[in-house]
């Protein structure tokens, strides 16, 4: 089910009175079973996945648990639910292995990364490996298989390891109920393109009943109807016409080009941003709190500053698991510029199978490693030519964004790469066509109508986006009945005259 | 109590703000000199009646009207299918003398295109044949225009309406020559051409109905860039002879000058001319 439908509209309406006519476990089996229907909307089957994902990390959560503190953990399952005395049977009989807990954590991670590896990776290294072994005039023979990629399960896979590894870390207590366990991985608004919520943000908030409240439920509803106004409007309008240029480059001129890929970078932004307004606003409207994905990312003035402001739960998510693990800045320079790529490639492993997406996440490690050598020499540049602050940033910003742009050429190629196509001619060609500079004239641009409707959308998003900095429109509207009014019809007016209603899919519902 | 005034209040100022612009736009539509505007006002009556997809703009009005010395008309547009064709021509016939001729470019045949015929509900208010096609094969989207007064100018089609708001559209010609990048491509991937019988009827149904004013009515195909493989268009031109009993007049590779060529399928102003003069002479513009 995605957010843009019908039946999602029908689906939430039915939801919203069953979830606070409800309190306790009950309202936890509402919203288990409506996270479920929404998943299994999609594709029922998969179900199975995530149900047997869930109880498993569940389990090694306790399997931990019972590392840390045997009594105390046995004595609660004693006195738990038959489930949780059936679990802590088979707890009693794993702990006779005697592993360390950092042997369980191993355990873990390796059968979520095997799940994540068969459903995503399978092929492709299969793909790649066949291509190696081809490259030493071998032969191989087997094939690959006809996998087809379950929604949603880079996130929850990342939201349930990291439940485990807190748990292993002793950050946060076992979690007792495994419905409150699969509520939490399986929460709708979140579940098939984040946030990634992490345990010790949000399982202490399913504690509680949460109330009614207006307050909330306007504020939240405020955040949707933004949300649906970045994907509906923004994203999905001037999707159209990125399309176009990424399916055939060579049709087009260079300016087409270049302004096909600042769309692109629009359109990513909006849809993916949107879709955590909308999970946040959905979250907001049932009283809980989701941690933010965006922080104006093409504001950045610098590439670390860009990965605290984009995918913020996933960079948080890298940071916190593999780059501070692996050493962060710790130990030098050289372990630090390793670190950083290592983290960003695996980054970009992460949106998918796919050569383009790992070159991707290549280019912002380059994009980290080259600020940490060169910020010394810019700031020293600056002070000699005694640059105006307010130029400084914009130079600062400027190039942030286009070498941005640039990696979003082959991030965008990628998508390219997993319907079958070739990621890196089309980003070759994307990227050649530029640089050519035929055609750099708007006269040269096909479809201005497109072009002009995208640029006034964009201008609208960023109009908002700057001046919210300063007042707050999300909060201004939950106070003020009047402000309210005006600013969900106004969000009303836009969507049904700039919308694109064909339900489209989100872009990271691919990863 | 007051959550129930505020949201009536909120229905109210949408619905009512959503007619106001609405009937704004309107007026805008109205009053533009793109074609469709013209077509709907009563200001659009010509000799000639020109017919298809992108591929219809190749012909170029103002140097069809100076050779011709007739006045044009031209209802093509990016993508047309002939279902929603002959919706338009239907609706010309009725509101105008009759034509001496009618010439349809074919490749029309080639798509259903629900998209485009979505962008026809901001015009849907001038025609029943409109509404009723749009309701027909699109009722969400024909919903959305009776819901929202708005939705029905979130359109290209309005925004040409806006751009031609007071400028003419019959000079509408992409004015550049293929560049030499492109046109290496051309032999690699043959445009796959579809066909649909529901088209192929349409157009067959378009035609008996001009005939039946008395409109002399012409079929062709346009040139396409020297070389350039279009898969099925000897199978369309057959079903269309056999559909329409009148001979398609093939003109696809008449033009060997890649630079008459905006890109594979259009004709540059150039070209446009080349193709007019070849008509022309073959008498499908009449005497």
């Amino acid at each position: 089910m995605v957010f843009n439908s019908l039946t999602f509209l029908i689906f939430i309406v039915l939801f919203f009175p069953l979830y606070f006519g409800t309190k306790g476990r009950m309202r936890l089996w509402v919203c288990l079973i409506a996270s479920y229907i929404f998943y299994g909307w999609w594709d029922w089957r998969f179900l199975s996945l995530i149900v047997f994902s869930t109880a498993m990390d569940w389990w090694f959560g306790l399997w931990l648990s019972y590392g840390n503190a045997p009594e105390e953990t046995r004595a609660r399952c004693e006195n738990g639910s038959p489930v949780l005395r059936f679990f802590g049977k088979i707890t009693e009989i794993a702990a006779r292995l005697n592993l360390s807990r950092k042997a369980i954590l191993v355990f873990s991670m390796a059968m979520n990364l095997g799940f994540l590896g068969f459903f995503k990776y399978f092929n492709f290294f299969a793909d790649n490996f066949a291509a190696l072994v081809r490259s030493f005039g071998l032969t191989p023979s087997w094939t690959t298989l006809n996998i087809i990629l379950p929604v949603g399960i880079s996130f929850y896979t990342f939201q349930s390891m990291s439940y485990t590894i807190d748990v292993y870390r002793r950050q946060i207590r076992w979690e007792p109920s495994l419905l409150r366990f699969a509520a939490f991985i399986a929460l709708f608004p979140q579940l098939v393109a984040g946030p990634i919520v992490r345990a010790a943000d949000f399982l202490h908030q399913m504690q509680e009943d949460k109330k009614f409240s207006w307050a909330n439920f306007n504020s939240g509803l405020g955040r949707v109807l933004w949300g649906f106004f970045k994907k509906v409007a923004i994203a999905d309008s001037i999707a159209l016409f990125v399309d176009q240029v990424f399916e055939a480059p060579n049709a087009f001129g260079s300016m087409h080009l270049l302004i096909g890929v600042v769309f692109y970078s629009f359109q990513i932004y909006c849809d993916f941003s949107g879709y955590s307004d909308i999970a946040i606003g959905l979250a907001r409207m049932m009283g809980y709190h989701f941690p933010e994905n965006f922080r104006t990312p093409y504001f950045s003035k610098s590439f670390s500053e860009f990965w605290t402001r984009w995918h913020v739960s996933l960079s948080s998510w890298l940071r916190d698991y593999l780059y501070i693990p692996l050493g962060g800045n710790r130990h030098g320079r050289w372990d630090t510029y390793k670190n950083n790529m290592l983290t960003m490639l695996l980054g970009g492993l992460w949106h998918g199978a796919n050569w383009a997406f790992v070159f991707w996440g290549f280019l912002h490690g380059l994009y980290l490693i080259l600020q940490r050598m060169m910020a010394p020499v810019w700031r020293r540049f600056v002070r000699l030519i005694r640059l105006p602050k307010l130029a400084g940033d914009a130079v600062e910003m400027a190039t942030v964004y286009s070498l941005t742009l640039l990696a979003w050429i082959f991030f965008r190629s990628g998508s390219i790469g997993l319907a079958g196509g070739d990621s890196f001619a089309t980003a070759g060609k994307v990227i050649g066509g530029i640089a050519s500079l035929e055609g750099f004239a708007f006269g040269a641009v096909v479809n201005k109508f497109q072009v002009v409707k995208g640029v006034l959308l964009i201008a609208i998003l960023l109009a908002v986006e700057v001046t919210n900095i300063r007042f707050r429109w999300n909060e201004l509207q939950t106070q003020n009945p009047v402000w309210r009014l005006a600013a969900f019809a106004g969000l009303l007016w836009l969507i049904a005259f700039f919308g694109t209603f064909g339900a489209n899919a989100f872009i990271y519902f691919q990863f | 109590m007051k959550r129930i005034i505020w949201f009536i209040a909120l229905l109210l100022l949408f619905f009512m703000g959503d007619r106001l612009a609405g009937h704004f736009l309107q007026k805008l539509v109205e009053q533009s000199q793109f074609r469709y505007s013209r077509l709907y006002r009563g200001d659009a009556a010509a000799e000639i009646l020109l017919v298809g997809n992108s591929r219809g703009l190749n012909f170029f009005q103002p140097y069809m009207e100076e050779i011709t010395g007739k006045k044009t008309f031209n209802l093509s547009y990016n993508g047309m299918p002939t279902d929603l064709a002959k919706v338009l021509v239907e609706d010309y016939l009725d509101r105008y003398p009759t034509p001496e001729k009618m010439v349809v470019d074919i490749t029309n045949c080639d798509r259903m295109n629900d998209e485009l015929l979505a962008g026809f509900l901001t015009y849907s208010a001038e025609s029943f044949r409109l509404d009723t096609l749009i309701n027909s094969k699109l009722p969400k989207i024909w919903w959305g225009g009776k819901i929202s007064a708005m939705f029905r100018f979130n359109n290209e089609i309005f925004q040409r309406a806006l751009y031609h708001r007071n400028r003419t559209d019959e000079n509408w010609l992409r004015d550049h020559v293929i560049s030499a990048k492109l046109a290496a491509e051309g032999s690699d991937k043959p445009y796959p051409l579809e066909i649909h019988p529901y088209l192929v009827r349409q157009l067959k149904e378009t035609v008996i109905t001009a005939r039946a004013k008395g409109v002399g009515v012409e079929l062709v195909i346009g040139p396409y860039f020297p070389g350039y493989r279009v898969n099925n268009l000897d199978v369309l031109k057959n079903a269309v002879e056999e559909a329409t009993g009148l001979p398609v007049r093939d003109y696809q590779q008449v033009l060997t000058d890649p630079t008459c060529f905006s890109d594979f399928r259009h004709l540059n102003v150039k070209g446009s001319k080349a193709f007019i003069e070849r008509m022309k002479s073959d008498g499908v513009l009449g005497n």
